[in-house]
């Protein structure tokens, strides 16, 4: 006797095309903004999936964020950033020439962009309050610690932490290598980033000890915590890997794995902390899972699955009853979920 | 009926040209030519110093060289983090191009471009690296390669000679017909198989350069008799070619001890190896190119009926040791491990 069919899919709640490939998204207080390659971003309304405005970044866009309020929005690119204003749909474009790879959010208020070798932390209407001063590299990712009160920068042989309005670092954690991507647990307690290598390296905050995780088979690009802190989730493999956190943290354990994508291209927790998780895949797969369930090592299958006809650009929570997903052919799709806290 | 598999499968992925060469040697006026001639290819541009070039019709891209070494601290794997990241924003485009031309500033080690495309799982999927164009200019490369650099630095001249797939020696409007032969038995002592393009004002004909398959070994050998030429060592050169030639079948588990030995042990010092090998049980040819410690291998195609099992293998690089090169290779022919 079955009740529901475990790899049922979801409704859609709604339906749209935009006309470009879509390199991210970013789901904030209502609102959906899609950036697609060549830099146009649509601002949608989340729930119904309609149109509210639109902005461009000349030079084509790799990232989107919207602020916590949704009344910003920060979009980078390969040739410099823009910050778009909600009320009056005012664009502001800085065309620096330099590589911007993310912006981060520290609260309504504050948002870091990366720009070429530095982070600038600007106001909402790009005023800068302060800047680093220039890493190793290009600056790959960004995230704030302490509630906005420190920032941590990903490049070329090391993450380093800056305090607010500090050029030069305060904490710096060195590893000879490419740092692809940041992930920082809500908790404050450690600094994670993908590798080039192939590998995840971890520190505790607290003590600045490292921990490395090697043997991936590809590089890692894709790293997120959960809500709790506790959940790491990360690319690198075919297989979804979410490590324990929790406790001493992952040291001598092993992760559980997800299987289910010939190759993942994104990854979101769903909000609220149920240890549930999005990820997406070059095949045009999405598949939701209970990724926390069962024991260390072992192999966990998708609570839900959905097929898309083209490789998934990215995905994001409007809250945890809407999974939105953005394929390469430029269809967005929002998906809905039984409730806040099934699968 | 039965449906005959393809002699040799077609390569989908999108071809990566580097262009390589000093300052001055042309590399703009090449890259403008392959932009402003009507061959309908839709390229993408990445290049180093921004605004050279610009063209309706291409997309441009501007590079910051970024040179990163892996955690393992092997200069072998130095990457070019900055064409990573390029190359990996480009395929997420909607557009699709039919060619990407990556130009190196004058001074560029090639090897950590052309190793960038053997260590990112995400490019080699996507991309092939087609050749390595090396731009050379008649008048001054003498100059340059007969530069003294201190120990343990490498004459950039030198090393771009010795990565590349195609010479177009440029500027031969300039020079007599004596220094053409000389500077064509100094870039032969280094790299003997090259095919080298005399041109005036980079003017080649596009398909000598473009999309050539140099990467692809079966061209390679097709394309360029002189492949395993031996040459007369004019100069007192440090870097140069050791081609073998050796009929027979090769025990795969030696070959793969001794080339593994080889490359770790010589990585640095071998820029490129390539290879068209006879394995023994195989009914394929096995095709393989290297850049120093890295190595690519796979099936080509099929061994014809009747004809003659042979190996042909070339290193270039730095204090190469023939002897040992050729002993060590026949030491994996399968005869030698029965007589053993």
């Amino acid at each position: 006797m079955s009740i529901t069919a475990p790899d049922a899919g979801l409704a859609t709640a709604w339906d749209t095309t935009v006309d470009d490939a879509p390199v991210a998204l970013s789901a904030r207080h209502g609102l959906l903004a899609v950036a697609g390659a060549s830099g146009m971003v649509w601002v949608l309304d989340a729930a119904t999936g309609a149109g509210i405005d639109t902005f461009e970044l000349p030079g084509g866009a790799l990232s989107v964020a919207l602020a916590p309020d949704a009344r910003h929005a920060a979009a980078t690119g390969p040739t410099g950033y823009a910050l778009w204003r909600r009320e009056d749909s005012r664009t502001t474009v800085r065309d620096t020439g330099a590589w911007s790879s993310a912006a981060v959010w520290a609260n309504h208020e504050r948002v870091a962009i990366a720009s070429g070798r530095r982070a600038h932390v600007l106001t909402p209407d790009g005023d800068e309050r302060w800047a680093t001063e220039p890493a190793a590299s290009t600056v790959t990712d960004l995230a704030w610690l302490r509630q906005g009160r420190r920032l941590a920068i990903a490049a070329y042989g090391a993450v380093r932490c800056h305090e607010r309005h500090t050029p030069k670092p305060v904490a710096t954690y060195p590893y000879i290598g490419s740092h692809l991507a940041l992930a920082v647990a809500p908790t404050g307690r450690w600094i994670c980033s993908g590798n080039q290598d192939a590998s995840i390296h971890i520190w505790r905050t607290r003590d600045a000890s490292e921990l490395t995780m090697s043997g991936y088979p590809g590089k890692v690009s894709r790293l997120a915590f959960d809500d709790t802190g506790f959940w790491l989730a990360a690319d690198g493999a075919p297989d979804v890997t979410v490590w324990d956190f929790s406790g001493k943290g992952p040291a001598g354990t092993a992760p559980r794995s997800l299987r289910c994508h010939q190759n993942v291209t994104a990854l979101a927790w769903r909000p609220g902390g149920d240890g549930h998780l999005a990820s997406g895949g070059h095949d045009g797969t999405v598949a939701v899972w209970p990724a926390t369930a069962g024991r260390p090592g072992s192999r966990l299958s998708p609570a839900r699955t959905l097929d898309g006809d083209a490789a998934v650009a990215s995905l994001a929570w409007a809250g945890p009853e809407l999974l939105v997903a953005a394929y390469r052919d430029g269809s967005v799709r929002a998906h809905q979920l039984p409730s806040g806290t099934t699968l | 009926m039965t449906a005959q598999p393809p002699d040799e499968p077609r390569d989908e992925r999108t071809p990566v040209t580097v262009l390589t060469g000093f300052l001055g040697s042309g590399k703009t006026t090449l890259l403008n030519r392959i932009l402003t001639e009507q061959h309908g290819l839709r390229v993408a541009v990445i290049e180093n110093e921004f605004g050279e070039v610009g063209v309706d019709d291409a997309l441009v891209l501007d590079a910051k060289e970024e040179i990163f070494e892996m955690n393992n601290g092997c200069i072998c794997c130095t990457v070019r983090g900055d064409l990573i990241r390029i190359l990996g924003a480009l395929m997420r485009r909607r557009e699709t191009f039919d060619h990407i031309l990556i130009e190196t500033t004058g001074l560029a080690d090639p090897a950590p471009v052309a190793q960038t495309f053997f260590m990112d799982d995400e490019i080699a999927a996507q991309l092939r690296l087609d050749a390595i164009v090396t731009l050379v200019d008649a008048a001054h490369v003498l100059q340059h390669l007969d530069e003294v650099k201190p120990e343990g630095v490498e004459n950039e001249a030198v090393e771009q000679i010795a990565f590349a797939d195609r010479i177009v020696l440029n500027k031969i409007d300039l020079v007599d017909e004596t220094t053409i032969a000389e500077v064509t038995a100094r870039i032969r002592a280094i790299n003997s198989g090259v095919q080298i393009i005399p041109a005036q004002h980079a003017a080649v004909d596009l398909p000598r350069v473009l999309d050539v398959g140099a990467f692809d070994l079966e061209r390679v050998l097709a394309d360029d008799p002189a492949f395993l030429t031996e040459t007369e060592h004019q100069h007192d050169t440090t870097v140069t070619s050791v081609g073998i030639d050796l009929t027979g079948e090769l025990d795969e588990k030696r070959l793969n001890r001794w080339l593994g030995t080889l490359l770790r042990t010589k990585g640095v010092d071998i820029f490129r190896s390539k290879g068209i090998l006879a394995l023994a049980g195989a009914p394929r040819q096995y095709v393989f190119q290297g850049v120093h410690m890295l190595l690519d291998g796979e099936f080509g195609r099929d061994w014809r009926e009747g004809e003659e099992r042979r190996n042909r293998l070339v290193f270039i690089g730095r204090n190469l040791d023939r002897d040992a090169l050729e002993r060590g290779f026949a030491d994996c022919l399968a005869t030698a491990g029965a007589a053993a």
